[in-house]
């Protein structure tokens, strides 16, 4: 493909349209409920200050207004004050506390999936493996989680949030992250299946022929493909990490998104849908990154190689 | 020729076709509200309370279950089909010789895709108003989440199959557009793919609902899917954990894994019935 540029630059396009558009859609929705912002946070017939409550948050005068102002205190790194889930509170600390759990989850939770589909993709996992894992990744997140949080309850208590309790917590719903809801098995025979078909090409079975290793060959074209299926899981595990933090028990950015949803406090959301359209922002341009990467290698002369120089007649 | 391995697909649509029957039939008798509480009959077993048990009021569980299937059966089925139909579009672009109307489904697909899609579902629960509350925007934006997903690997199938080319080929045998797109495309190519993903979306919004009102029941708060008068299968989870805290409500736990359980076996046999020859 000439064009071969399209592809990262409307990633890298999206990844800073994301974090800009997602707030304003949700500003643009709460607007859009019956009644105004501050009387669903504050009804008039029940908390006093409703209109003192507007202003302060700079919900009367519409939603670009608010929209504008939120953004620009979100790009300095100020969200605002909770208005609900702990009033008063800046929510920017509460997202900065949240974000290394959540992130920790995740990296957990994807290093078995990482394993996974590198040994599927140099075939030392085997085939038969498969009906095993995607057995295992039929149950549900909230199941796995169930078991996580008894065995945290039986070992630690209910509430326990001490270190040791916390650590065993964080793997624990790890592994809970990368098990259910075919995580690791839709990995597994995501890479295994691109590899496979890859594999049939004639240009790999010519190299083959050539004394050429396999992987070496298929590996750049299909490396793109691999960082878009890599990308889903990562969008997969920061999904269920909201079912996960909450059951178990991990104070992270899905779990703040949920009391945030919970107590309608469109200020927690707000921020937390920023946190996650960033997170999604980062990955789209990773994968531009690799798209990028993989093209110039495979657009590169081979060594030794030299270009054919037109002979003179 | 004998076929190699897997189940009989006939078998495996018939036990399919009990999962769902179990699942979702018994929705339709589920009572509005439950049974005045006997504190006699608290964490009766099925024993002293059939058929299944009662609950810490000595209310019985068979209520818990026909309401969460009422709370989930339709929800979850229309998902279903609009995946399975976004699908089949998918599909049929494939067979299209025009590359715009793929290149858009792509664009629009990956702006859909990018997103967590829980973050998207608990933005939606959060702006449904609380008086409306349902699992139907729910399910239906988790659809609308996965479809690009389903119309990508049904396009790959009609791109595999030869996509115009297939459709000139068998235009040139004399079949008929109709022959050709309902019968030789969709139902024998691209019925497995799109059947697969719509059941899973099926599945997917079950434990989606069982997640969330798990979530709402944990934190004493009213559930996003459902009004405060109805009990979901995550009530029946929720009861049943207890019994790690020395509470006798194991036969609740059982019976909220066994209705897990028979919907992801659900997805397996349909999948089994519908897969290519």
């Amino acid at each position: 493909m000439k064009r071969w540029w399209i592809r990262p630059l409307v990633r890298v396009m999206a990844a800073a349209l994301l974090p800009i558009a997602v707030p304003l859609v949700i500003t643009l929705f709460i607007w859009s409920l019956p009644g105004d912002p501050a009387s669903i946070v504050c009804p008039p017939e029940i908390c006093g200050g409703t209109e003192e409550l507007a202003r302060d948050w700079h919900l009367d005068q519409g939603p670009w207004h608010f929209y504008l102002w939120w953004m620009q205190g979100a790009l300095s790194g100020d969200f605002g004050n909770s208005w609900r889930l702990q009033p008063g509170v800046p929510v920017g600390e509460l997202l900065w506390q949240s974000i290394p759990w959540t992130a920790g989850l995740v990296v957990l939770a994807f290093v078995p999936l990482l394993i996974g589909s590198a040994l599927a993709a140099m075939r030392v996992l085997p085939k038969k493996v498969d009906g095993v894992l995607q057995a295992v990744g039929l149950t549900p997140a909230v199941v796995l989680s169930l078991i996580a949080a008894a065995a945290v309850t039986l070992k630690y208590g209910a509430f326990a949030y001490d270190g040791e309790a916390m650590r065993v917590k964080l793997v624990l719903g790890a592994l809970v992250l990368g098990l259910s809801d075919q995580a690791l098995s839709g990995a597994v025979t995501g890479v295994r299946s691109l590899l496979e078909a890859e594999r049939n090409q004639r240009y790999v079975q010519i190299a083959i022929l050539r004394g050429e290793s396999v992987l070496s060959n298929t590996l750049p074209n299909v490396l793109g493909a691999i960082a878009g299926q890599m990308r889903a899981r990562l969008l997969h595990l920061l999904s269920g990490a909201v079912i996960v933090e909450v059951i178990v028990r991990i104070d992270g950015l899905g779990d703040l998104l949920w009391q945030g949803t919970l107590s309608q406090d469109f200020g927690v959301v707000l921020a937390a849908a920023f946190g996650f359209s960033a997170l999604s922002g980062v990955l789209l341009i990773l994968q531009a990154l690799v798209e990028v990467g993989t093209a110039m290698h495979t657009r590169r002369a081979p060594a030794g190689f030299e270009a054919p120089v037109a002979e003179a007649a | 020729m004998r076929r190699q391995g897997g189940m009989n697909r006939w078998l495996a649509g018939g036990l399919a076709l009990v999962c769902f029957a179990l699942l979702f039939v018994p929705g339709l008798f589920a009572p509005e509200h439950l049974a005045p509480p006997i504190l006699d009959l608290a964490y009766a077993p099925p024993s002293q309370l059939p058929p299944l048990g009662g609950d810490s009021s000595g209310r019985p569980l068979l209520e818990y279950a026909l309401q969460g299937a009422s709370v989930v059966a339709l929800p979850a089925l229309l998902a279903g089909l609009l995946v399975t139909a976004l699908g089949i579009v998918g599909g049929l672009l494939g067979c299209d010789t025009s590359q715009r109307a793929e290149a858009v489904v792509q664009g629009l697909g990956e702006v859909v895709g990018a997103l967590p899609r829980m973050v998207v579902v608990l933005v939606v629960a959060l702006l449904v108003p609380k008086e409306s509350r349902s699992l139907l925007p729910i399910a239906l934006t988790w659809a609308v989440l996965s479809a690009p997903g389903a119309m990508d690997e049904a396009n790959a199938v009609a791109a595999r199959l030869g996509g115009a080319r297939f459709v000139e080929a068998l235009r040139a045998h004399g079949f008929s557009r109709w022959r050709i797109y309902l019968f030789h495309i969709i139902g024998l190519n691209l019925r497995p793919v799109v059947v697969r993903q719509g059941v899973e979306t099926v599945m997917q919004v079950v434990f989606l609902e069982i997640g969330l009102s798990y979530l709402a029941v944990q934190d004493t708060q009213p559930s996003l899917t459902h009004g405060d008068s109805e009990k979901s299968w995550a009530d029946l989870l929720y009861l049943g954990y207890q019994v790690f805290l020395d509470v006798p409500s194991g036969h609740a736990l059982a019976l909220g894994l066994a209705l897990v359980g028979v919907v992801a076996l659900a997805t397996v046999f349909v999948t089994s019935a519908v897969r290519a020859r």
